[in-house]
């Protein structure tokens, strides 16, 4: 005990002899990282010249002099070069599903897709694929967000019990894993090639997976009302079992699996 | 300004500057007044989907497959279709033909005609039929095995993926050498 | 301003009426708004405001799960067919010609069928996608003709593949 409280003592005043002696020094210089140029072609349109074509914008950032995230890199781009760059971003975190958006080919959120640092290879990014385009990266979600609305995404039960919460065992718990941390960024509906030809009936694997997650909910009775919604041609069975929404899903989930049980059970229902 | 601002005093200056007494006495601010009137027009609130819709139509649809990154799950998907779709053509096509013209598509003069081809022609011919036919087939059992609940994992996709690549290629082989 | 929210209570409560009066009224009377009329399968503009979820389709277990466990069935038949096929060629077999006839052709008709449905729906290709439904329908039927005529009046399916292959 003694010994420590020596060590630590000593080491306090080494720190503060450090400081001192810098103070006396002057401030020391920052080291100069060298410049490593990178240049990211953005998709571009503006809705305000509605004729031009959508375009591939060329910017070129120093990536020393910016986050390692993709999303830092737009925000830098459109702090220092062009203020007109248009995405949606908020938490920077991957919880809030607001800067889904296709980079190099796969759709992921910038926030969580690290920019790769090789500087001779230009880093494309385009907005979610088959998408009716607001502004440049911001796709319309009207059509997704109504399709989530349609398969009443929240508990129904016509007898809950009367005088405490719902209880669960720990086994129907486990079942929901997997499905309740969707944060709807549309990543997976919007990497589905059937999604792409039929978005206007078929609900895509963000919204099917959040239909199951109910199904999937022991305290919800509305098993059969929800399963009869999705005996039709279209809304559900458009899924031909790609595996694109589970390879791209940004948070690891798997709307594949979800979906290929959900049929499962219609077909045995 | 910035300074007006921070206090919250914009506003009140503002409103004392284009107070209609304070224009009417002054020529330039009544001058700065006209420049600042904006058009506007009186619309209900049931013509805001109208505007909406309006601006919908103008939207572009951004690429899809074209930008998309070849991956194995969709590639793969849509070989099976296409390979699929190959047979059955020529399955419908054959079944056609032999029902409008029964002698000139008899088995005897298909066979005749294919034996008449040169050696080359008909293994080329045989790699490409067989191997379609050998990745439709495996293919077709994946699925059968993601349906029954199997392999649903994304590494079990892909691990099954590449089985049926490898096994396309090994019967692909025995095929043509049967 | 208490007035202001006095007037926009009773702006609500007539706006909720109004709801609730309409839709009391079957579905197939309600005036279509401006924006329902605009609307088309897979364009930019949608059924109904941002709030409305979209409708269903009238459910049908035949389109649904029927339709999905029956093609299963039929594909998984066709797995021991093909083996028996390898395993037994040579000699005429007209039970597997007669069975591999009538499923190899359902299998191919809801092949092209799902192609339709995914790339030419009749809701999106009124004309076209109806036409080709029909025309699938009808070779489908001229098909299944050709291929019992071939396994009754010619050597049947298998022996053909095997006499072409080995040719």
């Amino acid at each position: 005990m003694q010994s420590l409280v020596a060590t630590r003592s000593s080491a306090l005043k080494h720190t503060v002899r450090g400081f001192a002696s810098s103070a006396a020094r002057g401030q020391a210089t920052p080291l100069q990282k060298p410049v490593l140029n990178k240049e990211f072609k953005i998709y571009r349109w503006n809705p305000d010249e509605p004729s031009k074509k959508p375009t591939l914008q060329s910017y070129t950032i120093d990536l020393n002099q910016c986050g390692p995230m993709i999303l830092d890199a737009l925000i830098k781009i459109k702090n220092e070069i062009d203020p007109t760059l248009t995405f949606r971003r908020s938490c920077r975190e991957g919880i809030c599903g607001s800067c889904a958006m296709n980079i190099n080919g796969q759709n992921t959120l910038a926030c969580l897709c690290r920019i790769d640092r090789n500087a001779s290879k230009d880093t494309k990014i385009y907005p979610l694929p088959h998408m009716y385009i607001v502004k440049d990266l911001v796709p319309d979600l009207t059509q997704f967000y109504k399709q989530y609305k349609s398969i009443e995404p929240y508990l129904q039960n016509d007898n809950p019990p009367a005088d405490r919460e719902f209880l669960q065992s720990q086994e129907d718990r486990k079942k929901l894993d997997g499905m309740y941390e969707c944060i709807l960024c549309a990543c997976c509906s919007t990497s589905c090639p059937s999604y792409w030809w039929n978005q206007d009936e078929y609900l895509g694997p963000a919204t099917l997976m959040a239909a199951y997650r109910w199904m999937a909910d022991s305290r919800d009775t509305y098993k059969t009302h929800r399963m009869e919604k999705m005996q039709n041609e279209l809304s559900l069975y458009r899924c031909h079992t790609i595996f694109n929404c589970a390879r791209t899903c940004p948070k690891g989930l798997n709307p594949a699996a979800a979906i290929a049980k959900m049929k499962l059970e219609l077909a045995s229902e | 300004m910035l300074a007006y601002r921070a206090l919250g005093l914009g506003p009140a200056l503002r409103q004392a500057a284009l107070n209609p007494r304070n224009v009417a006495r002054n020529p330039a601010l009544r001058n700065l007044v006209a420049r600042r009137f904006v058009q506007t027009e009186s619309l209900p609130p049931s013509a805001a989907q109208a505007i909406l819709n309006k601006q919908r139509l103008l939207r572009p649809s951004s690429p899809h497959f074209t930008i998309y990154q070849p991956q194995l799950t969709w590639l793969g998907s849509i070989a099976n279709r296409v390979t699929g779709a190959g047979f059955s053509v020529l399955l419908y096509g054959y079944a056609l033909a032999y029902l409008v013209a029964p002698e000139t598509f008899s088995s005897a003069n298909v066979v005749e005609l294919i034996a008449s081809l040169p050696e080359a022609v008909k293994y080329a011919g045989k790699v490409i039929l067989a191997a379609p036919f050998a990745f439709h087939s495996l293919n077709g059992l994946r699925h059968l095995g993601w349906d029954m609940g199997r392999f649903l994992t994304l590494k079990g996709a892909y691990s099954s993926g590449y089985a049926v690549l490898g096994a396309t290629a090994v019967s692909t082989i025995a095929l043509v050498l049967l | 301003m208490s007035s202001a929210l006095v007037a926009r209570a009773a702006f609500n409560r007539n706006v909720a009426a109004a709801i609730a009066r309409r839709s009391l009224r079957p579905l197939a009377l309600q005036a279509r708004s401006a924006a329902d009329t605009a609307y088309v399968p897979g364009g930019p503009i949608y059924r109904g405001t941002v709030n409305d979820p979209t409708p269903f389709p009238p459910p049908s277990k035949t389109h649904g799960s029927y339709h999905w466990a029956f093609e299963r069935i039929l594909s998984a038949g066709l797995v021991p067919l093909t083996v028996a096929s390898f395993v037994t060629s040579g000699t005429n077999y007209p039970i597997l010609d007669g069975l591999l006839g009538v499923s190899l052709v359902m299998h191919s008709h809801i092949g092209f069928d799902a192609i339709l449905v995914d790339y030419l729906h009749p809701r999106k290709f009124p004309v076209l996608g109806r036409a080709l439904t029909w025309v699938l329908r009808a070779t489908t039927v001229g098909v299944l003709v050709g291929v019992y005529q071939f396994n009754t009046n010619d050597v049947g399916l298998t022996e053909l593949i095997a006499k072409a292959w080995h040719a």
